[in-house]
This record gives C-alpha cells, sequence and structure tokens, in this order.
C-alpha cells in the first residue's frame, strides 16, 4: 500500500540576512493511512518548515529540494491547489489568527469545499453546517453565522479543523494545533483528532514541541534538532527508551506529573548560521566523544533509528519518585483576606482568601480566565481591589512602601525587560530605587547574575542580545535583587522551550531551597506546580474550589474539575 | 547598502545643503536682495543674475538666500517649542492622574477639530498689521504642538501597563523616574520620528502662510511670499521665479522625510 | 450590539459637538477682543475715533462682549450667521454658494484619489520588495514632500502659460451663474489634480502596507492551505480588511485634505470655502471666518463620523473593542 505521505532528502533554504541559509536538511518521513506520526522539537529545529514544505505555505524565497508524495503523487507547483485541501489538510496554532477576523466561520469553510468541489453557497452552506456538527460544536447552524472572535479558543481550533477535513482528505498536518489551549481544553482537542482519525482512516501528522502532548497516541515519534533528524521509531519504543541523547534529555525534561527532577540541557541550540560540522548535538551532549564532532553520523537501528554514533543502552530507571509528603509547618508570612475584583460588572476574583507561610511555595492553577493572574496583580497591589492583604502584619495599599516586598516575575520575558537598559542596570534598578549607590549595585547585580546561572559577561549586553531563557533568569535576578520577602510568579516558564523551562524550573526549586524563598506560583500547568509547590490551590472563575498539600491533592482530589486537571495533565507511563 | 542608510544619508545631505544655503549663502553671493535694477526687470537667468531678476529689478537669488533665512529663522525655532510643549503636554497626560489626563485630552481634540492651516490662518487674520516674526514663532509653535502631544501620550499609555513599566513600579520607582529612565527611552523612536516631522510641518505651514500672504511681512521675503508673487505673473511664465522657491520648500520637506525614516527606523531596530 | 455601536457614536458626537462649542466660543471671543475690532479692519487706514464708534453701534458692536455673544448665538439658531462686511451679503447665502463648489470639487478629487490610491496601494502590497513597489514608493514620496501650492503653481505654468490645454484660473465670478457643465469640467481638472497628488501618496503608502501586513497574516495561509488562488485571495480575503484601515485614515485625513485644498482654490482662483476663508482672512471679515471655522469644524467631525460607521459596517469586531 502506498504511503499518505513520502518525504525523500527533502532540505528547504530560507533567506536569512541576505543569504540561504539551510534550516532542514536530509529530512525523510514516511506515513499510512490511519497512522499519526509526531513530529517533535523545540523552536529552530526545523519542524514546523518540515510540515510547511508539505503544501508548500513556506515564506517567499524558500527553496525546496528532494521530494515530496502526497498519496503516491509527487508534489508539484501545477497540481498545489489540488492538493491543498484536497488530499491535505492543515490546522495551525492560534486559530484566532488563522482564521479570517471578518468572515463568518460557515462561509471560510463553505470556501474550503467550493474551492475543490464547486457548487452553490448554499450547498457549500449545508455542508459547512455538517461538519461544525461533526467536530462537535453545538447549534452548528446558528453558529455558522458567527465571527471567529464570537467562538472560544478551543471552538475556533474545532472549527480549524472542521475547515481542514471539509474535502475529506487523507492526510491531516497539524502544527502545534494545542499550543496555547487549556491542558483541558487541549486533551479534548486531542480526542477528537483521534476520534476522527479512526473514522475516516486519516494520516496525521502532529508537529509539536511538547512530548507530552502526545505520549499517548501517537504511533511514531520522529525527532527534529537544529534541522537534522535525530531519532525516530515507533513511539512505545521511543518513550520505553530513546537512544539518543537529545531524545532522552528531551523526555526528561518534560515536567511530567509527579516527576522529581527534570533533567538539564545545558547551552543553547545553536543559530542556523553556526552549526558544528558534526553531530549538531554534540557541544551539548553529556556522551560526546571526539568522533562526534567529526562528520554527521549516519543513522543507525538502536531500538528505535538513531543518528548517533553512541546510541544509549537501556538506563537502569530510578523508582517512580514518591512525592515527599512530610507535612512541613511555615510561620506565617502572607495573609489574604476576602479579596475580590471587579473589572466593569465582571466579577474576576471572588472572595479569595489564602495565606502563605514563611519558605512556602504556594501554587495556583487554573485555566485561562479563571483569575489567577489577576489575583497575582492585585496581591502586588497592581491594580484596585477589595478586600485585605498583609504582609508579616502590615496590610499593603499601592502606595506603601512595603509593597516593594512582594516582587514579581512575569510570563514574557521579552516583555518584562526595559529593551533599552543593559541586564546590568535592568538587575540593578530595585537596589538603585532603595538608595544603593550605582558602584554597590552593579556589583551586587553581577552576583546575583552568578545566582541565576549566568555569566558576568552579560552586564553590558541589551536584553536584546540574550536568548528566552536567559531573559527570564535576569527577570528573576531582578526579581531577588531588592530581597524580596515574596516572589509571586506568573506562568515564569511557559513562554519557553522544553529544555529552557527545565533548567529555569531546576533553578528556582534550588532557589527556593538555598534562599529560603516563598513564593506565589501562577500556571496552568499543574506538573509544573506540583514540580515546584508545597501547597496547591484551585482556582475556577475566580474562585478557590480546592486546596492541600501536593501530593494530597494529587492523589485524592475532592472536586471533579481538579480530577479533570489531572487527568489533562502531562504523565509518563512506563 | 539598506535603504535606510540611503534615507539616512539622503536626508543629511539634502538637509545640510538648505540650511548651509539659507544660512551661509549670503556670504558668498553678497548681492543685496532689496536693490532694485529697474532696467533689468524680469530677466531670465545669466551671468550677472544667475536666478533672473523679478519684476521690480531685484536679484532673484539674493531674494531667495533672504527668503531661506527668513523661513528657517521661524520655522526651526517654532519645531523645537512645538516639540517641546508636545512632550510636556504628553507626558503630563500620561503620567498624570486620570481627570488631569480627561481635560487635558478635551483640550487637544479642540484643537485637533480643525484643519492646522484653518487655525492658522484665523489666528493671522486676527493681527491688524500681519504677525511679527516672533509672534510667527509662537504661532507656529502653537499651532503643531497637539499633534505631537497626542501621540506621546497615546504612545505613555501604550507603554505603561508593559510588564517592565509594572516591575519598576513594584520596586518603588515614582513617576518622574519612569519618564526619565523607561518612557522616554521607549518612545524615543517616536520622539526622534516625529520631532524631524515637526519640522517639515512648520516649514511647510509657514510657506503656506506666506504664500498666502499672511505670513512672513513684507518687505522680508520668504520662500512661500517669492512664490506668491511669482504667480501672481504667472501669464508672463517667470519659470525661474517659480521654480526655486518651490524647489528648496520641496527639498526641506523631503529631507525631514528621509531623516524621519532613516533615524526612526535605525533607532527601532535595536 | 446595535445598541452598544449607537451608543458610543452618540457619545462621540457629543464629545465632538463640546469641542466644536468650546472652539467656535474661543475664535468668537479672540476675533472681538484683537484691538480696534473689526471695525477698524472695514475702515482700514480712514479710521478715526469718531467713524469707529459710528460703526461699531450699526453694526451692534458696541454692546457688552458677552451680550453680542448671546446675540449671536441667538442668530445662529435661527439659522441666521451674520453679515459679511466685505462682501455685502449675509454669510449664510454665501456660505452655501461657496460651499456647493467645495463639495463638488472635493468629491471628484477624494473619489479619483480613492480608487488611484486602492490600485497603487494593491500593485506596492502584492510587489512588495519588488521594482514596481520600488517606484511607486519613490512616486509617493517626491509627492508626499511637494506641497500643494508648488504643484499647482508647476501644473499653471505647464499646461495653463505654455501649452495652453487647459484654463490656469478660476472660473472666476461667483455670481456667474450657469457656467456650463464644458467650461466647469474644464476648470476642475488642474486643482482636481493637484489634490490629487497631494493625497493619493499618502493614501496609497498608507493602504500598501496595509496590503503588504495583511497578505503576511496568518489566515492568508489558511486560505493557501484551503487551495484558494492568489485572485481569491486578495479579493475575497485581504481586500476588506486592508480597506478598514484605509477607511480610518480618509477619515481622519479631512483636515490635511483640507488644507490642500484652501492652497489649491487659493492658486486656481475656485470659489470654494478655502478661497473664501482665504479672503476673508485678508480682509478680516470676522463673521465670515467664525462661520467657516464653524462649518469646517461640524465637516471635521463629520468626517471622522462616517469612517466609524463605515468600519463598523467592514468589522464584525466593531462592536466588542
Amino acid at each position: 500500500m502506498t504511503p499518505v505521505l513520502e518525504m525523500r532528502d527533502v532540505t528547504v533554504t530560507l533567506p536569512r540576512g541576505g543569504r540561504d541559509v539551510a534550516v532542514l536538511e536530509h529530512f525523510n518521513l514516511t506515513i499510512a493511512a490511519g497512522e499519526m506520526l509526531a513530529l517533535v522539537g523545540e523552536s529552530g529545529s526545523g519542524k514546523s518548515v518540515a510540515a510547511l514544505s508539505i503544501l508548500r505555505l513556506l515564506p517567499a524565497g524558500a527553496r525546496i529540494t528532494g521530494e515530496i508524495l502526497l498519496g503516491g503523487e509527487v508534489v508539484t507547483e501545477a497540481r498545489l491547489r489540488q492538493l491543498r485541501g484536497g488530499v491535505a489538510g492543515m490546522v495551525f496554532q492560534d486559530p484566532l489568527a488563522a482564521l479570517n477576523p471578518t468572515r463568518t466561520v460557515g462561509s471560510q469553510i463553505g470556501e474550503a469545499w467550493r474551492v475543490h468541489k464547486g457548487g452553490s453557497r448554499a450547498a457549500a452552506w449545508a455542508k459547512a453546517v455538517a461538519l461544525l456538527a461533526e467536530v462537535g460544536i453545538p447549534e452548528a447552524a446558528a453558529r455558522a453565522k458567527n465571527f471567529p472572535h464570537q467562538f472560544s479558543g478551543g471552538m475556533r481550533q474545532r472549527v480549524m479543523i472542521a475547515m481542514a477535513l471539509a474535502c475529506e482528505p487523507k492526510l491531516l498536518i497539524a502544527d502545534e494545533p494545542t499550543t496555547g489551549l487549556d491542558p483541558v481544553i487541549a486533551r479534548q482537542i486531542l480526542g477528537l483528532i483521534a476520534r476522527l482519525r479512526r473514522e475516516m482512516n486519516l494520516a496525521v501528522l502532529f508537529v509539536t514541541h511538547d512530548l507530552s502532548v502526545v505520549a499517548e497516541q501517537a504511533d511514531a515519534v520522529h525527532v527534529l534538532y537544529a534541522g537534522r533528524s535525530v531519532e525516530w521509531g515507533r513511539a512505545a519504543d521511543f518513550f520505553a527508551q530513546p537512544r539518543h541523547p537529545y531524545g532522552e534529555a528531551l523526555r526528561g525534561a518534560v515536567a511530567w506529573l509527579g516527576q522529581g527532577r527534570l533533567a538539564n540541557i545545558p547551552g543553547q541550540l545553536p543559530e542556523p548560521e553556526a552549526r558544528p560540522p558534526g553531530c549538531r548535538f554534540a557541544p551539548r551532549c553529556a556522551y560526546v566523544q571526539a568522533a562526534c564532532e567529526k562528520a554527521y553520523p549516519p543513522p543507525v537501528e538502536a531500538g528505535t533509528i538513531v543518528a548517533c554514533l553512541y546510541p544509549l543502552r537501556d538506563v537502569p530507571r530510578a523508582a517512580a519518585v514518591v512525592v515527599e509528603s512530610v507535612a512541613k509547618t511555615f510561620a506565617p508570612l502572607l495573609e489574604v483576606r476576602n479579596l475580590s475584583v471587579r473589572y466593569g460588572k465582571a466579577v474576576v476574583v471572588a472572595d479569595v482568601s489564602l495565606r502563605i507561610g514563611q519558605g512556602e511555595c504556594l501554587g495556583v492553577v487554573g485555566e485561562s480566565g479563571s483569575g489567577k493572574s489577576t489575583l497575582g496583580r492585585a496581591i502586588l497591589q497592581m491594580l484596585p481591589y477589595a478586600g485585605e492583604v498583609v504582609l508579616q502584619g502590615q496590610a499593603l495599599t499601592a502606595r506603601h512602601r512595603a509593597r516593594r516586598q512582594i516582587q514579581v516575575v512575569f510570563q514574557d520575558p521579552r516583555e518584562s525587560l526595559n529593551p533599552g537598559l543593559r541586564i546590568g542596570e535592568v538587575i540593578a534598578e530595585p537596589l538603585r530605587l532603595a538608595g544603593v549607590a550605582r558602584g554597590a549595585a552593579l556589583a551586587q547585580a553581577e552576583a546575583l547574575l552568578g545566582d541565576v546561572g549566568l555569566s558576568a559577561a552579560l552586564m553590558d549586553l541589551y536584553p536584546g542580545g540574550v536568548s528566552g531563557g536567559q531573559a527570564q533568569r535576569v527577570a528573576i535576578a531582578r526579581a531577588l535583587a531588592g530581597g524580596p520577602a515574596l516572589l509571586v510568579l506568573d506562568e515564569p516558564t511557559s513562554a519557553l522551550d522544553v529544555s529552557t523551562q527545565a533548567l529555569l524550573l531546576n533553578l528556582l526549586r534550588e532557589l527556593a531551597r538555598k534562599r529560603g524563598l516563598s513564593c506565589l506560583l501562577i500556571s496552568h500547568d499543574l506538573a509544573v506546580v506540583s514540580f515546584l509547590a508545597d501547597r496547591i490551590a484551585v482556582l475556577r472563575e475566580g474562585r478557590i474550589i480546592e486546596a492541600g498539600a501536593t501530593a494530597a491533592l494529587l492523589a485524592g482530589p475532592r472536586e471533579d474539575y481538579t480530577r479533570q486537571l489531572i487527568e489533562a495533565a502531562p504523565r509518563l507511563q512506563l | 547598502m539598506s535603504e535606510r542608510r540611503a534615507s539616512l544619508i539622503a536626508g543629511l545631505g539634502l538637509g545640510g545643503f538648505v540650511l548651509a544655503f539659507s544660512f551661509a549663502g549670503r556670504f558668498l553671493y553678497r548681492a543685496d536682495p532689496y536693490t532694485i535694477h529697474p532696467a533689468h526687470a524680469l530677466q531670465a537667468p545669466d551671468w550677472a543674475f544667475p536666478l533672473g531678476t523679478d519684476e521690480l529689478g531685484r536679484d532673484g537669488l539674493a531674494l531667495l538666500l533672504a527668503g531661506g533665512q527668513a523661513t528657517l529663522e521661524v520655522a526651526l525655532p517654532a519645531a523645537v517649542l512645538a516639540f517641546v510643549t508636545g512632550l510636556a503636554y504628553g507626558l503630563l497626560a500620561g503620567l498624570g492622574p486620570g481627570w488631569l489626563d480627561k481635560i487635558l485630552m478635551r483640550l487637544l481634540d479642540v484643537f485637533l477639530a480643525l484643519p492646522s492651516l484653518v487655525l492658522l490662518i484665523f489666528f493671522a487674520a486676527l493681527a491688524r498689521n500681519g504677525l511679527s516674526n516672533t509672534m510667527l514663532v509662537l504661532l507656529l509653535g502653537f499651532i503643531t504642538w497637539p499633534g505631537l502631544a497626542r501621540l506621546v501620550r497615546n504612545e505613555v499609555f501604550a507603554q505603561r501597563r508593559r510588564d517592565f513599566i509594572l516591575a519598576a513600579q513594584q520596586a518603588g520607582a515614582g513617576p518622574f523616574y519612569l519618564a526619565r529612565v523607561h518612557l522616554l527611552r521607549v518612545i524615543a523612536p517616536v520622539l526622534v520620528v516625529n520631532g524631524t516631522f515637526l519640522v517639515g510641518d512648520t516649514i511647510f505651514a509657514l510657506s503656506a502662510l506666506s504664500f498666502l500672504g499672511l505670513g512672513v511681512q513684507p518687505p522680508q521675503v520668504s520662500w512661500g511670499s517669492l512664490l506668491q508673487s511669482a504667480l501672481d505673473i504667472i501669464a508672463l511664465a517667470p519659470w525661474w521665479l517659480l521654480l526655486p522657491p518651490g524647489l528648496l520648500v520641496f527639498a526641506s520637506l523631503l529631507a525631514a522625510s528621509l531623516l524621519g525614516r532613516g533615524v526612526g527606523r535605525g533607532v527601532l531596530r535595536r | 450590539m446595535r445598541r452598544q455601536r449607537a451608543v458610543r457614536l452618540l457619545r462621540r458626537l457629543l464629545g465632538s459637538a463640546v469641542s466644536i462649542l468650546l472652539l467656535v466660543t474661543l475664535v468668537f471671543f479672540l476675533a472681538h477682543l484683537t484691538p480696534g475690532g473689526p471695525a477698524f479692519s472695514i475702515l482700514g487706514q480712514k479710521a478715526t475715533p469718531g467713524s469707529v464708534a459710528a460703526l461699531n453701534a450699526r453694526l451692534g458692536l458696541s454692546a457688552p462682549l458677552l451680550v453680542q455673544y448671546g446675540i449671536w448665538w441667538g442668530h445662529l439658531l435661527q439659522g441666521n450667521l451674520g453679515y459679511s462686511y466685505l462682501l455685502n451679503r449675509p454669510v449664510g447665502a454665501l456660505l452655501w454658494n461657496y460651499e456647493i463648489n467645495t463639495l463638488v470639487f472635493y468629491t471628484i478629487a477624494i473619489c479619483l484619489s480613492t480608487g488611484l490610491a486602492i490600485l497603487l496601494g494593491l500593485a506596492q502590497g502584492v510587489w512588495h520588495g519588488r521594482w514596481p513597489a520600488r517606484v511607486i514608493g519613490a512616486f509617493q514620496l517626491v509627492f508626499y514632500a511637494t506641497p500643494p501650492f508648488f504643484t499647482a503653481a508647476i501644473l499653471v505654468l505647464c499646461f495653463g502659460v505654455w501649452l495652453h490645454w487647459l484654463p490656469a484660473s478660476g472660473i472666476g465670478n461667483p455670481r456667474l451663474a450657469h457656467p456650463g457643465v464644458g467650461t466647469y469640467a474644464a476648470h476642475l481638472v488642474l486643482p482636481v489634480v493637484t489634490v490629487m497628488l497631494l493625497t493619493v501618496p499618502m493614501l496609497s503608502r498608507y493602504f500598501g502596507e496595509a496590503v503588504h501586513e495583511e497578505l503576511a497574516k496568518d489566515y492568508v495561509r489558511t486560505a493557501r492551505a484551503k487551495g484558494v488562488g492568489f485572485a481569491g485571495i486578495l479579493f475575497t480575503h485581504v481586500l476588506r480588511n486592508a480597506l478598514r484601515p484605509l477607511v480610518t485614515m480618509l477619515g481622519l485625513s479631512f483636515p490635511y485634505i483640507f488644507t490642500g485644498g484652501v492652497l489649491v482654490e487659493s492658486v486656481f482662483n475656485y470659489p470654494g470655502l478655502g478661497w473664501l476663508l482665504w479672503r476673508s482672512a485678508l480682509g478680516r471679515d470676522y463673521p465670515v471666518l467664525i462661520a467657516i471655522v464653524l462649518l469646517i469644524g461640524l465637516l471635521t467631525v463629520l468626517g471622522n463620523l462616517l469612517a466609524d460607521v463605515v468600519n463598523g459596517l467592514l468589522d464584525p469586531r466593531a462592536d466588542y473593542e
């Protein structure tokens, strides 16, 4: 039987700074009907480029060499419009941007149908309504008349899927379809794709940076690093024991639920212009040998297929980590009493009371719209609220000096650093504002930079010159600079790649232990929260519905909603 | 060479030429602009009069030099005035309490409800015997600042809820510190670009006003009034009187536009 | 949602009304507080204290300022805008005459400009970075920097004086009741071209950037992934979304266009509002000046409002913002 998709020795170059740079090299891939293949890699690995190259949707200037076959037919410019949507449908990340904001979803789905099958507008509309119902949108006939912004994120992604499948293609290419969605919603989307795959015998190419998303459903896994394939094979084999050091590191870096320690991957992804001649991963590899740096290793069979001279053997695995269940007691530090926040008529945070002890880390989990960030900002005194926030016995206000005792790390490290200030100045800022002399403040800043694991050479760089993970560590250093009593971490790892995220979580844990740091950790990701927090509070629609010590909460949730969150969290079955 | 660098260099060259021509030119070409040569009235360019003469027999090149100086002497200070006023007003509205912002913005709306040339014409008409140059500076500055003020205020508003500002506030930063260390730095590209455009605006406004006979008053000449007097006798086709002042206004505006593009993208890049 | 939009429009309308009210008040007091006041301007050099006083009494200018202001409003509400000292006619009728000319002129100029700007902008957006876009970009840069009075002067010199193809100066006497469509049109060519050379660079550049931005958006890639052809993408997806900022810009650029209009009308002696404004300013004809300020303020607000309404129709999200 001919495979649905075959890519043979595909190389893609993109123009960068006036030159053509290869972003994907010698790439081979095969997917059979009904099969789901997960194409995994961090940003810059070339995974999206691989996905977009199939239907030639890359930006202008891209050049593709090699052969791509869809349903046994070579993809050519002349046949492109028939193949797009006809043989392969595509779903993208960020469905709000991927849908035309000024046309109804019905007309956009109908368009996909009419482009290939022709027919009247009325027929296309009827088809669109049927498709919307098929992907699980209630009251499809009425909803078809709505515009994309009138749907929730998950519903929008369903619309995208309906559109991609309008002409019953053989292949669904999904480029990070669940990124940015809440875990519970993401799980529903995955379930929908699984169902459609069964019903339509659909081949699925699932592109993602997050291994945990596909652990349960993929038949095959293909791992990319810096533009080259490093490991591929059956998913069961891969998850049982990755054979490439990068595959192993990637699996270890994901914060699975109940994970005791995250694997650090030191260093950074090389820029496309500065890739090492041998194995791309060699500079960051723990098992590197001299031979690794000479030439790109040929693929060998070792359970999975790996491009590595020294594939890993079975690594004896530590027994499943038991999350510390010893009940700690903490001296009281922060007390929040009956805190409420309203925007106009909407109550965003409703009557929340909580306590954080000295040296304790409290995790707040909730999906987007649950009010968790608003709660954090109210505690920081960044917005007006009703109720009381008492720190070390003092009730805080926006004008109170003690407000400085609470510092913050935001989600997006780029946004949280002024692009026009040097990193040294950024970290020294809280000290300068507290009246420390410039020289002393800069010296302290340098020490702090060391504490967060960065070199002093960064002091004179601007934030634009460092990576996202480094920028986030700078933000942590700044937050620590004033010696705060409490740190509010608002989704501190959500904008980062898996390996960077692991590094940062380990760093935060280490800092918390060494400095006896108290923190309020806000995240949508239960696995991340459970990794750091002593206690977890579950926030839903502005209210805390359940709270308890981490281990106890994970083991025995009382609320249905908490159970759903736990089920949606990534876990590794071994 | 990138488009930006090309813009920047062309803008600098053109702007430098206009400035040098208007302020240094009369030291090289010393003919008096107001001397009348009745025998040579309305003469096309020749060796004696490189840019010909007007209908009174005045030296065209000398008039052009005097007109340039008069134009820039009013337009440049007016642009500086407008820049300072607009920046201060915008920062005050953007960083001050909400009620102040409301009042200041309402006032601004009053000025922005009309095309600035209409306001200019109206104010110029109020002065019975025409405006002195000092008054013109004040008036032009007064008319052109609201645009920049609104821009600065909107920029401040867009920036002041950004995470790094919030973080600085959390560390105890007050409004003056925020403006000095953070806001001015991030809105600098916008300021530089629009500051450059302001120069173009005031040169254009003054030329238009003078063209309409309401700007720089006779006997002093300016580019705008030279154009108007050439147009008065257009039937005689005095192209040597019409083209030079027009081209100089054009060159000034083009220089401002090119500089704004070049500088703006440069600052934005970092 | 309809109601939300209506409420928002109404609120903006009220805000604008307050602005105009303040503006007119300011203008009125400034006009009457200047040394000498209107009487001096009318009498000119011959003014003596006696003749000024006599004229002031005749024109009702000797009453206290607040009373004059009240009377002015009273008249305005009855549709009486005052009396032009200079042209010896009621301001209302005068404005009406000139207003018609201006409306004809502007409607033609703006329609042609918008059409041309859309064509150029589309070309610029589609061929972004290649030579057609560069040529258009150079055209925009040059004409954006050319002051309209200079453009007008060159056009007059070339087509009026040297080539004698087109009439150089206005259709002259505003009381010339029926100049004939042909004559009228011939007189309109050069003014309209001048205004177009002023507005097309700005509008087309703006629209070109919008088209380019829209073409880079994710939904365009989605449409390509569905198999929609380039023409389909351009006309059924991109055009409508790129038109929104253009409409806003059109609404906002009324003051800019009118500024050009004043200069163009003065060069061509075209009897429109701009020309009247200029003439009244030179003659210090305050009742006319105040009335024009009021009228133009209203037109500016109307432009913004119209853009708002059209955008509401173009963009379903407008209700939510």
